[in-house]
């Protein structure tokens, strides 16, 4: 039977009490994550097969490819390890704060193509209001002040360019 | 002895010491923001230390360092909430005592035992360091591979994933290092024909995400959490009494906190932990631990500020970080294009006496800060979560591009912070990760040269004295807690049996 996951947590005070290790679940990823690592280490195994090899008067010492392989067995060793001895549990079921938080990300990743200085101030403002920010005043704070100050500190005081964009080419003309 | 006076001359320009001034509080208000700490800190410093002079770029960086490890135990003390995980103990007596309304007199405790703990490490720093650099002046490549081979093995117990996990992470920094063209051959690793992957993935982008926009995600599962902080109404010396009851306790916990630092990769974190314990220990009145225990906070508070002259030592002499934030300031050192190592302290010899230097002289800065500033920065504690880390992540992107001017390392930045997100949340810690990273391509190298010195045969490596000694060492790192752990569980019956 599929176990229930708690209700959301009363809010604490303090990190101690909030700290409590309680294990919700992990069926899933217990088998999931080490699925997850074999495959990357085959894909990885798969890649080191592809290297150059050079001649033994070049190889200087070790292959390419051998240092590689050799730490890829290590992992697989270490996984089969964790999946026997320490597999994988989980304190807390993932909030929609943070699954939207990550879904921020790609917005602003695609917003970059725009301008850089743009895709943060909207970010960092839809990331505020997103976790709880209602005043107006802190929100425009994030949103317009802060990217403009980190644009104009990084670029005055630090001489950094920035990527050209529908913004900062109002800046750099 | 000339290094050692020029490096104190180097402290007497006035930028210099604005500068270090500015970091000390920048680092307490750091230490104080439950989230933020040393190793996020000095991660998202670096960007800004690019157009630096490597003398103030690196002792800006070791002053957020030791002001953020002491400024832990503010929040620690006034919101039962650590503002480093250094500081976990620290709460265990320290939020009791601020309940009674002694918040005062704790803190003052803190920042005394912080700062005497503080000294006391960077002048082993200032011993040690040069000592165990003339020592590694005679090892060759194959003593460097073990040395190296035991900095990574002590990663099992680093962080607060499991040595298992841990290894596994660190496992992955190595690999993610082996990315690009191979030093010793040329070869293309991993690149997948893109220009960017040509010279390997950057590690200051890597730690920006894993230390920073990791620690973002992990904030947005916490915003239930209410913080409240105790009045108080202002920081105490400690009494005569305090002192007489702590002295020994804050002189046992800075040498532990130093031992514990030197240790490659173990950092303040497992410092305080054993400084809080051998204070309960040795305690005429181990009850009162738990409860408002002075002597619980100097020994938790000295060990974890010892702590970080310590992890200086293995990073500035050997090249090996001494802790996570250690970890962060040897890619500082590399970025400037210094070459940590015994070589440091020939060719670069004033350089490390400036950093010993400036690292004394942050410790006597947040004394006076910490004495006087307390009280502000416990309400920098309650900047809503929803404003500040917004801001962390603007800084945290900017930073990332600023280092190449590269959208690709805000991306890697991107991805690695979403990737160390899920990795904390299933039990591995980011810290083997960052370490790996940064030592993976030397480990290599240093494995190449030593086949290339011992003409392929790697088994010639035992015969050597030093390379066997750290090998039996990174045994023990490896397989020691387990044996152990194995025959305390088989013993346990008979004791029981005894009782």
């Amino acid at each position: 039977m599929r176990r229930a996951f708690p209700p959301h947590p009363v809010p604490k005070t303090g990190w101690i009490m909030s700290n409590k290790p309680e294990y919700i679940s992990g069926r899933l990823e217990r088998w999931l994550i080490p699925a997850l690592i074999f495959g990357f280490c085959g894909g990885a195994f798969w890649l080191t097969t592809t290297f150059k090899k050079m001649p033994p008067i070049l190889k200087r010492g070790i292959q390419p490819s051998d240092f590689p392989q050799l730490l890829i067995a290590l992992l697989v060793l270490l996984t089969i390890f964790m999946v026997l001895k320490d597999p994988i549990r989980i304190k807390e079921r993932l909030q929609n704060k943070t699954t939207g938080t990550i879904f921020l990300f790609a917005i602003f990743a695609a917003l970059t193509s725009i301008d850089l200085f743009l895709a943060l101030g909207i970010a960092a403002g839809a990331l505020a209001a997103f976790w709880g920010e209602r005043r107006g005043h802190v929100l425009a704070i994030i949103t317009v002040v802060m990217p403009i100050a980190i644009f104009l500190l990084f670029d005055q005081v630090f001489e950094i360019r920035f990527p050209r964009g529908l913004l900062t080419n109002l800046w750099y003309g | 002895m000339e290094p050692f006076f020029n490096g104190l001359i180097a402290l007497s320009d006035p930028w210099l010491l604005m500068l270090l001034l500015l970091a000390t509080v920048g680092g307490v208000i750091i230490g104080a923001l439950p989230g933020l700490n040393a190793t996020t800190g000095a991660a998202l410093l670096l960007p800004f230390t690019l157009t630096m002079e490597p003398i103030p770029a690196i002792a800006t960086m070791t002053a957020i360092y030791c002001s953020a490890t002491f400024a832990g135990a503010i929040t620690a003390i006034l919101i039962n909430t650590p503002g480093t995980a250094a500081s976990a103990t620290t709460c265990l007596d320290g939020y009791p005592l601020a309940q009674r309304g002694e918040a005062g007199r704790a803190l003052g405790m803190a920042v005394v035992s912080s700062t005497f703990g503080g000294i006391f490490s960077v002048i082993c720093l200032m011993l040690a360091a040069p000592l165990l650099a003339q020592a590694a002046y005679k090892f060759s490549p194959p003593e460097y591979f073990a040395l190296t081979l035991f900095g990574l093995s002590m990663l099992a117990s680093i962080g607060d994933g499991s040595a298992i996990k841990n290894l596994i992470a660190g496992g992955f920094g190595i690999l993610i290092a082996m990315v690009g063209v191979d030093n010793l051959t040329t070869v293309e690793r991993f690149t997948f024909g893109s220009y960017q992957l040509y010279e390997g993935i950057g590690f200051v982008p890597v730690m920006i995400g894993v230390f920073g926009i990791s620690e973002l995600l992990v904030q947005s599962q916490n915003l239930h959490l209410k913080r409240e902080a105790v009045r108080m109404n202002g920081v105490q010396l400690p009494s005569r009494e305090d002192y007489a009851k702590s002295w020994r306790t804050i002189v046992r916990s800075s040498g532990i906190g130093t031992f514990i630092g030197i240790l490659p990769a173990e950092g303040a974190t497992v410092a305080s932990m054993i400084g809080y314990n051998e204070a309960k220990r040795w305690s005429r009145t181990p009850e009162e631990f738990g409860k408002g225990a002075i002597e619980g906070v100097a020994g938790s508070e000295a060990a974890n500020n010892a702590a970080t002259g310590g992890a200086m030592v293995p990073t500035l002499a050997l090249g090996i970080p001494g802790s996570a934030t250690a970890a962060v300031i040897l890619a500082g050192l590399m970025v400037h294009g210094l070459q940590p190592g015994p070589n440091m302290f020939t060719e670069q010899a004033d350089f490390a006496y400036a950093i010993f230097w400036s690292m004394m002289l942050v410790n006597i800065l947040f004394f006076v800060i910490g004495l006087r500033g307390a009280k502000l920065f416990a309400r920098v504690t309650l900047i809503p979560i929803p404003v500040l880390w917004p801001c962390v992540f603007m800084f945290s992107i900017v930073g990332a591009y600023a280092l190449d001017q590269s959208m690709f390392d805000v991306w890697v930045a991107l991805i690695s912070g979403v990737i160390g997100f899920f990795m904390r949340r299933y039990g591995f810690s980011v810290v083997p990760l960052a370490i790996g990273l940064i030592l993976g391509g030397m480990l290599e190298q240093r494995l190449g040269q030593s086949m290339v010195m011992l003409d392929e045969k790697w088994w010639l490596m035992l015969t050597r004295p030093l390379t066997l000694l750290f090998l039996v060492l990174t045994a023990l790192a490896l397989f020691g807690p387990a044996i152990w752990g194995r025959m305390v569980k088989r013993k346990s019956p008979i004791e029981s049996t005894g009782e």
